[in-house]
């Protein structure tokens, strides 16, 4: 821990004043509950919005999935101020572009433009979150897109068909059942009132966090925020998620048919949502299995056994609790089965016999360096800080993050292993061409 | 109605604004060792970090008929060195969290590397290793090989991933530029070591390369150690001979290159032809022009094929620019079922561009545009060292950069309509398509001499 602290400002140091401090972020609350953070930051003459809004997959039930991510198509096809097309039209010719994802949990909104642009900016976002207009013939030209996003999908990736089928095997009764694009039939049954409830319960500037990084000053972001979001009125809270997944209580497969050449393999454990203390020390576990070619799972399944061509791990951040999982696509003449039982004894070797202080301090030089690299960007730093806001609590928790991995111990990773990588509590996935023999 | 016109009249004063704000590029030092070695030093000292981006005449238009052989030298060099094991040299570069990756494009070959300041002098050394010093290790190499061919294989699993290469393949002909970078399994499998040191010692010559460095360093420190550490690379004495300088050939009928996927439930498609040379004095005018046509979502394409037909998730077009020629393709996906509507509204916006050409007020939003995102472009230090590669491969200078501004504002509307005219093609059309065959064969037929394939498979032309 002292290290980190020290190599820190050892660097601080070095740098003068150049690198991204916690006291660079600074905050405000307009009445209506939106929250805004802002970083100034004139090293190029752009800046950046990002919007967050709690509204993801997780929100939706049977019969309405998919709904938040073409929700999130539809905010861009017109409102009371800038109609049908004139959003992406405005905000091109003052020289911005945009973008937007949806995720289980979230919905965010991203806005890049020259900082002289940034009143229009505020007036385009102001205008769709207080204003939407709802178009039925919008709706259903949006319906082929999404149904086109949702078939390329699955087209161009097996890894797609795969982990939508573990998803829904892992969770049976959470709303993580279902992927964040939806089921075909839902798509295709959408209602113009399912979206206006969607749209008054969600899109609402207390279900909100803005983020601005860029070469604006603070009083300006300030001002703006409070002639274009602040008469927007507050909405009651949405209603919490209250369904929580019951402990698995047992091994579960699944397999899938696709034209692969070798065999696509996914090992997933229940693992706890992102405030859970655990997590850092998942994250590290995560790392040391998947993270480069040193690597226990590279350097023993792909290097030195053979039995597979990739690995790679994923332990994201989540509201609930989610999963950890493990892909490998085998290796040419390889039973997935060998390459499966290969997966499960470098684990066994963690639960046995923990992991190297060599790799614990290799993984906190991996995470300093991560650090550097989202703080490089106006992106980086808006993004970044956005989701330590929302999924961790605090965006001050994107400064001690360093501070909070070099906490962790080779023990903790152990210990860590042993608690979530059980048999019962896995679930494994396999898509092969093959599937009768 | 008046609604609108009062907020396009606030549209065309904002961006009066955005002009004032010019983007330069940063200062940087540019020396030459004894041995040819171009290397370029900028200082940037936001965040302790160093990229090096190392460029390379090492390329797949030398393959040969070796396809593949250009890519797998690139791979292998990371397997093993004089002084380090494959192993070693993951732990090394691992354990102080560095990114180090080396490949080989159609042109040239790349090292690019990203890592913390303080651990520029360990790095520097290996990449001094992996680039004089690789052993091509027979063991490693095997297990390279293997994986390369299963990737191969898996090509088929992604069309979006391999149209491209079906695209070369199909405007280039016989010329280098149509050899396919990562090979076939029959050239990859036939590939031994002494092929790829023949490759390494005949291509990774200092003469001809460039070594970009931005980041958190001195530019005099740099300099020494870079001096001392790559000046024993020796220089090579043959002259290569410039393969792609070699004329392209001609297009003359409209083809279609017909990629069959059994289990196609789209169809992905590229149309275009070829296109223009990176160092084309008018290049910045070509790329205003393009993002209108199919480079951001308003373009026309997107507009047609997305926002008001919903055929697509994204139509979009682009032009590749190589050293001595290029190509330009629009490119999209739909449903088997809509293959011929999105195939008939693609080449319906493209006969709209020549036939209607541009207004003022979508070139000037288009001008708008390339200006607001073009500082974004060059934020990082590894897109700055990208930047002075490409800037070293094609002879651009600093005005690029420096002189984007003035020449973004200097277009007007009937030098962009000669621009439509000149560049973007309009007879001839070459198309591939991978998808059903057994559904979408009769429709391929409209637009041209059809060519049937299956997929990962290569026709004879």
């Amino acid at each position: 821990m002292k290290k980190m602290i020290f190599l820190f400002l050892l660097a601080a140091f070095q740098l003068g004043n150049a690198q991204m401090k916690v006291d660079d972020v600074k905050t405000f609350v307009l009445e209506n509950g939106m929250k805004f953070l802002v970083v100034e930051d004139f090293s190029i003459p752009n800046a950046n919005m990002y919007l967050f809004y709690k509204v993801g997959s997780r929100n939706e039930y049977q019969g309405i999935t998919g709904l938040s991510h073409f929700f999130e198509h539809m905010m861009f096809n017109g409102a009371k101020k800038y109609g049908p097309k004139m959003f992406d039209q405005t905000m091109e010719f003052n020289g911005g572009s945009n973008n937007a994802y949806t995720t289980q949990n979230v919905t965010v909104y991203t806005n890049w433009f020259p900082a002289s642009a940034a009143e229009v900016m505020f007036d385009l976002e102001s205008d769709r979150i207080a204003d939407l207009s709802i178009e039925p013939s919008m709706v259903e030209s949006e319906r082929g897109v999404v149904l086109s996003e949702r078939r390329t999908g699955l087209e161009n990736s097996p890894w797609r068909q795969l982990s939508e089928s573990v998803q829904a095997t892992a969770f049976k009764e959470h709303p993580y059942h279902w992927s964040v694009i939806g089921y075909e039939d839902d798509m295709k049954n959408w209602t113009q009132s399912d979206l206006e409830r969607y749209f008054k319960t969600y899109y609402a500037p207390n279900n909100c966090v803005v983020i601005v990084s860029g070469a604006l000053k603070f009083e300006t972001v300030k001002a703006l925020a409070e002639k274009y979001m602040a008469p927007i009125p507050s909405q009651p809270e949405p209603p919490k998620v209250h369904s929580v997944e019951p402990p698995q209580t047992g091994e579960r497969r699944i397999t899938e048919q696709r034209e692969v050449a070798t065999p696509y393999l996914m090992v997933s454990y229940h693992t706890p949502e992102t405030q859970h203390e655990d997590y850092y020390a998942l994250n590290m576990l995560s790392s040391v299995l998947g993270s480069g070619q040193s690597s226990r799972l590279y350097s023993e399944l792909v290097d030195k056994k053979q039995l597979a061509t990739q690995v790679f791990t994923s332990f994201g951040t989540s509201f609930d609790p989610n999963l950890f999982s493990i892909g490998a696509v085998a290796n040419k003449n390889v039973d997935e089965s060998d390459l499966e039982n290969a997966i499960y004894m470098e684990i066994d070797k963690i639960k046995t016999d923990g992991i190297t202080e060599n790799e614990l301090q290799k993984i906190k030089n991996q995470k300093l360096m991560e650090f550097y690299n989202q703080v490089e960007t106006i992106n980086g730093k808006s993004n970044t800080l956005g989701t330590y806001e929302l999924f961790f609590g605090d965006y001050k928790k994107m400064f001690s993050a360093p501070e909070n991995y070099n906490k962790v111990t080779v023990k903790d990773v152990q210990e860590v292993a042993k608690k979530y990588f059980s048999k019962s509590n896995r679930t494994v996935g396999v898509l092969k061409s093959n599937v009768e023999n | 109605m008046k609604k609108v016109i009062l907020v396009i009249m606030v549209m065309l004063v904002t961006p009066a604004i955005i002009v004032a704000q010019s983007f330069q590029l940063p200062e940087y030092t540019t020396f030459t060792l004894p041995n040819g070695l171009v290397v370029n030093l900028m200082e940037q000292k936001e965040v302790p970090v160093i990229a090096v981006n190392i460029i390379l005449p090492a390329g797949a238009i030398y393959d040969g008929e070796k396809a593949g052989l250009a890519s797998l030298t690139a791979d292998a060099l990371k397997l093993g060195t004089k002084n380090y094991t494959k192993t070693q040299l993951d732990q090394a570069l691992d354990f102080v969290g560095a990114n180090l990756n080396t490949f080989a494009q159609k042109e040239y070959a790349s090292l690019y590397a990203k890592f913390a300041a303080k651990d520029k002098e360990t790095i520097l050394n290996l990449v001094k290793e992996i680039l004089l010093y690789p052993t091509f290790d027979e063991t490693e190499f095997e297990k390279e090989k293997n994986r390369a061919l299963v990737a191969i294989d898996r090509q088929k699993e992604s069309p979006r991933s391999i149209i491209p290469s079906y695209f070369d393949f199909l405007i280039y002909g016989n010329h280098v530029y149509g050899n396919i970078p990562q090979g076939t399994a029959a050239s990859l499998g036939a590939l031994k070591t002494s092929d790829l040191k023949a490759f390494y010692n005949a291509n990774y010559i200092p003469n001809g390369s460039a070594m970009s460095i931005v980041g958190d360093f001195s530019s005099k420190e740099m300099k020494a150690m870079i001096t001392k550490l790559f000046s024993e690379w020796k220089k090579s004495s043959s002259d290569k001979d410039n393969l792609a300088s070699k004329p392209l050939p001609k297009i003359s009928e409209s083809k279609v290159l017909l990629v069959n996927k059994d289990d196609a439930k789209e169809s992905t498609f590229y149309i275009g032809s070829q296109g223009i040379n990176r160092n084309n004095p008018e290049f910045v005018d070509i790329s205003i022009i393009n993002t209108l046509f199919g480079g951001r979502f308003t373009s026309m394409l997107n507009d047609e094929l997305r926002v008001n037909s919903g055929l697509t998730y994204g139509a979009r077009s682009s032009f590749e620019p190589l050293k001595y020629g290029g190509s330009f393709a629009i490119s999209t996906f739909t449903a088997n079922e809509t293959t011929e509507a999105a195939l008939d509204k693609a080449f319906e916006v493209l006969n709209t561009l020549h036939s209607k050409g541009l207004d003022e007020q979508s070139l000037a939003s288009a001008k708008n545009y390339v200006k607001g995102q073009f500082p974004p472009k060059y934020e990082t230090v590894s897109q700055l060292s990208g930047l002075l590669g490409e800037m070293f491969w094609y002879d651009l200078d600093k005005s690029y950069i420096n002189n984007f501004q003035k020449k973004v504002d200097v277009l007007d509307l009937k030098k962009a309509n000669e621009i439509i005219e000149t560049y973007f093609p309009k007879d001839h059309l070459q198309l591939v398509i991978i998808g059903k065959a057994s559904e979408i064969k009769a429709i391929a037929e409209k637009y041209g001499k059809v060519i049937e394939t299956e997929i990962n498979t290569y026709p004879q032309m």
